[in-house]
């Protein structure tokens, strides 16, 4: 059995191996990426994923064969060195600058999706409110806060209009409305406890932070529409291609039910087109149940 | 050095109870936290196959299980309580097990055996270091029957969700049970605090924050012991570069600890206070909204939490690392029969690990909010702490190379350490990585490698240990063949296990939630959960084969002898078990623990002491 056991490691670590191989092909893999930076962060990913195979095929191989190769044997007597410092050297070095690589390779990409002067100017804007156990989407309606133009034009009553709600805003909980190529720019609070905006199919997550408020932007790629207006129900369908919004900090007993959606329109027109639908809609209901009707 | 100061020859022949029970002798100490360790690990384990059933079979009525759960949850499992299990899990993992079981008990037990020391530099605090974890215990196994349950908040207890105390409901208030409240009958108190849409973290996580300053303070004492023991109690002869890397681990160890517990015990009485004095340490300033409630101004800030709360759990990590890759390199060294390779290397690679270990900790905040301008440095020291981990590999590997390797159980379980932690580590760069860490943060990514190396690496270094020393502990054998069932199937269904996890994080599937199901990016890794569950099961019950040898071996093991695995640090020259005082006379320290193979000698092993021979036997109460 004592040849055995290097061969007990080397079938285990064979099927991890395998099972990591097989994953992308049985769909078990990173979820569709749809963000105009979610490539980039990709690409990183990939590039350490690789590093990380290599080494890991190198050490565990290594290990293997010395399990094999030096089982022991009555009689034997083992090699008596202490070590050699021109080993030690290599493998000081070298990982460390494969390990400065890989952390300067990373910087330019954090710095363009998370520093709030790197962020390119937005087209849109909208306020998510993380609450317990929802979503809540504040869109502005007034055109002067619509387009990459009217916002650079109108950037301090962005600033006013993040502080405070205005009474043309429209609301709506669990539906961020975005259109492709848009540059959107979320300002995420809280008012209750630490959330977390994670939108998977964009790569981006941001913790919402009770007293702040913090700016997340992210961009659809063109091409990746996924919701059209449907004649028929009058409305707008839902997401072809399922692309979740999620929580991600623990937040009380309902973290594992904070599902929102996220419509990609096809165009700014179409964006519109459903701004002035749910807004003509939120104000009836609110005409309506003044009138007493249901 | 000295070995320590005289003692008044040992005229006191205590009890039962001041020798078992009230000891100040470390080896009893150690043996104590052996064994309450080992009851938590348990409790631990049946927290997390209360998880993973859930995980498994998301909603489902679980045979046996569902008649436990109240007929109002439907006789399932409910969102809140899932929350309490993986939190508790976590807690009781992390701060009654691992670090009791490396810290307390082998460093208790080791410390003064490997260096040749009669005991630890102050035994009565010694001591107190372990009765202080008992009002721990207490207070973390009764938070489990208060209202509202043990914490529920994660492990991690992020204000506000953990530290907020005002009531969802006017009227009610779940911190003191107020009079107007007692009026209700119990249904409708049920209901409310059921459908509230803020249950407060309520007395729960108050016990669960006093606890943990009883294992801090714990902690804090046994560090000092052992620090003051290992630079001023060493045998002559006993150089710090002649230590076994055990003690080098457990030296190290003992400094962090003293250096980041205390900003964890502040941490906790700050938000302790929180709760119960309404102060607004992590309170902001506009103070929070629940419902239609509203709590008062604050003047805090909830991130200042997590600064203090990963400045000491990320050198915790370390913490619960660094005594097991000690173990582990005299246990290669041992039965490869060959000098460890590299010693000093490994030794200024534990530092540091260590000392970036102090700078690293904002990667758990990389998303939280901080200024984004911060994650930039952390993570490149991060990124950084891979490069002392690797030399430590290779240089397991070096040790490997060209050894007589026995396949003997401490072996087994030494060697998976080193193939289970190349993954724990390579998986901790994705992490480090910025970018990266934007999509897998907060998802099984993250669950994957701290398993990784935590029950891959840490959990088989201490069953290592546990194996290797236990004929030092009882003077008896743990039964070979079933440690080596026990090895070969924990082995394979924790591969199983956690392997996987890094499959479904990949994916993206987050953490901590109660149900995945629902989600369409996560919809389809059922097959993965459920097979994760599976194994997760199979492998607690695998444990039930440790616990049965460890028990029997007490009483029917094969008698050990002095020195069964013909190891040369000073502890194997003692007698098994070692007799109070360690040694009867001072032993004198000649080579370093590794001189396995050499050609000066006709064995392939040498004791460390010149009088190795004299070190057994009867203590003499000796005058010196």
């Amino acid at each position: 059995m004592k040849k055995g056991w290097s061969i007990f490691f080397g079938v285990v670590i064979a099927g991890i191996t395998g099972l990591t191989a097989v994953s992308p092909w049985m769909g078990w893999w990173l979820p569709k990426n749809l963000c105009v930076f979610g490539k980039e962060t990709d690409d990183l990913f990939y590039l350490i994923l690789w590093i990380v195979t290599f080494f890991f095929l190198l050490t565990e191989g290594i290990l293997v064969y010395a399990l094999f190769r030096y089982a022991g044997e009555p009689g034997r007597r083992a090699a008596y060195f202490h070590g050699a410092f021109s080993l030690e050297l290599i493998w000081t070095l070298v990982p460390a600058v494969i390990l400065l690589f890989i952390a300067f390779t990373q910087v330019q990409a954090w710095n363009r999706i998370k520093v709030a002067s790197r962020m390119p100017p937005p087209d849109q804007i909208m306020e998510v409110s993380a609450r317990q156990f929802e979503w809540r989407v504040r869109y502005p309606t007034d055109p002067k806060f619509l387009g990459q133009d009217a916002l650079k034009e109108n950037a301090s009553a962005v600033d006013s209009w993040g502080k405070e709600a205005q009474f043309d805003d429209l609301r709506v909980v669990n539906q961020i409305h975005i259109w492709e190529g848009s540059s959107v720019r979320v300002h995420l609070k809280t008012r209750d406890v630490i959330h977390s905006f994670f939108l998977p199919n964009m790569r981006i997550k941001q913790d919402a932070l009770p007293g702040k408020t913090i700016p997340v932007w992210f961009a659809a790629e063109k091409g990746t529409a996924n919701t059209k207006y449907n004649d028929e129900t009058r409305k707008w369908d839902e997401p072809t291609v399922d692309c979740d919004l999620a929580c991600a900090e623990l937040c009380g007993w309902g973290h594992y039910k904070m599902r929102g959606k996220l419509y990609i329109h096809k165009d700014r027109e179409d964006y519109e087109k459903w701004l002035k639908q749910a807004k003509e809609e939120q104000d009836r209901h609110a005409v309506d149940s003044a009138a007493g009707q249901p | 050095m000295s070995s320590g100061t005289p003692h008044a020859v040992h005229a006191h022949h205590p009890g039962f109870i001041g020798k078992y029970i009230f000891s100040t002798d470390h080896k009893v100490i150690g043996i104590q936290f052996l064994f309450s360790g080992l009851i938590f690990l348990f409790i631990g384990g049946a927290l997390a196959m209360l998880v993973r059933i859930q995980l498994g079979w998301p909603g489902a009525q679980i045979p046996i299980l569902s008649t436990l759960f109240p007929a109002s949850w439907g006789q399932r499992m409910d969102p809140a309580f899932y929350n309490m299990l993986f939190s508790m899990h976590a807690s009781v993992m992390i701060f009654f097990v691992i670090i009791p079981l490396l810290a307390g008990a082998f460093g208790n037990f080791l410390i003064p055996l490997m260096i040749g020391a009669k005991d630890m530099a102050f035994p009565k605090l010694n001591m107190c270091s372990y009765w202080f974890m008992w009002p721990a215990f207490i207070v973390i196994l009764s938070s489990f029957f208060v209202e509202g349950g043990a914490g529920a908040s994660g492990w991690t207890s992020y204000p506000t969700v953990a530290s907020v105390t005002m009531p969802p409901y006017p009227g009610i208030d779940f911190a003191t049970g107020a009079e107007e409240n007692k009026s209700l009958p119990e249904k409708t108190k049920a209901a409310l605090f059921k459908d509230s849409p803020a249950q407060p973290a309520g007395k729960g996580q108050i016990l669960w924050l006093v606890s943990l300053i009883f294992v801090g303070v714990s902690s804090m004492m046994g560090s000092v012991n052992y620090i003051t023991t290992i630079i001023n109690m060493r045998a002559p002869g006993m150089t710090l570069f002649r230590m076994p890397l055990s003690i080098w681990a457990m030296f190290i160890t003992a400094i962090l600890q003293a250096m980041a517990l205390p900003v964890l015990t502040v941490a906790l009485f700050l938000q302790l206070l929180d709760k119960t004095f309404n102060t607004t340490f992590f309170l902001p300033p506009a103070g929070l909204d629940f419902g239609n409630q509203h709590t008062a101004v604050g003047g805090g800030q909830p991130l200042l939490w997590q600064h203090l709360f990963w400045f000491y759990s990320h050198p915790a990590v370390y913490i619960m690392i660094l005594p097991a890759m000690g173990f582990v390199s005299d246990i290669i060294a041992t039965f490869s029969r060959k000098p460890l390779f590299g010693y000093r290397p490994m030794v200024y690679s534990l530092a540091g690990i260590a000392g970036l270990g102090f700078i690293v900790w904002g990667h758990h905040m990389f998303q939280s909010g901080m200024d984004p301008r911060l994650g930039t440095g952390f993570m490149i020291a991060t990124i950084m702490i891979a490069l002392p981990s690797a030399v430590k590999v290779f240089n397991w590997l070096g040790t490997v190379w060209g050894a007589n390797i026995q396949y003997t159980t401490p072996m087994l379980n030494a060697l998976a350490f080193v193939s289970m932690f190349v993954i724990g580590g390579l998986s901790g760069i994705f992490m480090a990585a910025t970018p990266v860490d934007i999509a897998i943060h907060d998802t099984y990514f993250i669950v994957a490698h701290l398993h990784y190396v935590l029950f891959m690496s840490s959990l088989f270094g201490i069953f290592g240990a546990i194996y290797f020393w236990y004929p030092k502990m009882f003077g008896k054998m743990m039964s070979e063949p079933w440690g080596k069932v026990h090895f070969a199937l924990t082995f394979v269904f924790s591969n199983c296990t956690f392997y996987p996890m890094h499959i479904i994080g990949i994916g993206l599937q987050p953490r901590r939630y109660f149900d995945w199901s629902d989600f369409g990016f996560t919809r389809h890794l059922g097959p993965l959960n459920t097979f994760i569950s599976i194994s997760a099961l199979l492998l607690g019950l695998t444990q039930l084969i440790f616990v049965a040898n460890f028990l029997f071996s007490l009483v029917w093991g094969k008698k050990s002898g002095l020195n069964p695995w013909h190891s040369n640090s000073l502890e194997w020259s003692a007698s098994s078990p070692a007799p109070h005082g360690n040694f009867p006379v001072v032993p004198i320290v000649d080579r370093g623990p590794y001189e396995y193979a050499s050609p000066d000698v006709e064995e392939d092993y040498q004791p460390q002491a010149r009088n190795a021979a004299a070190l057994s036997g009867q203590p003499v109460p000796a005058a010196h």
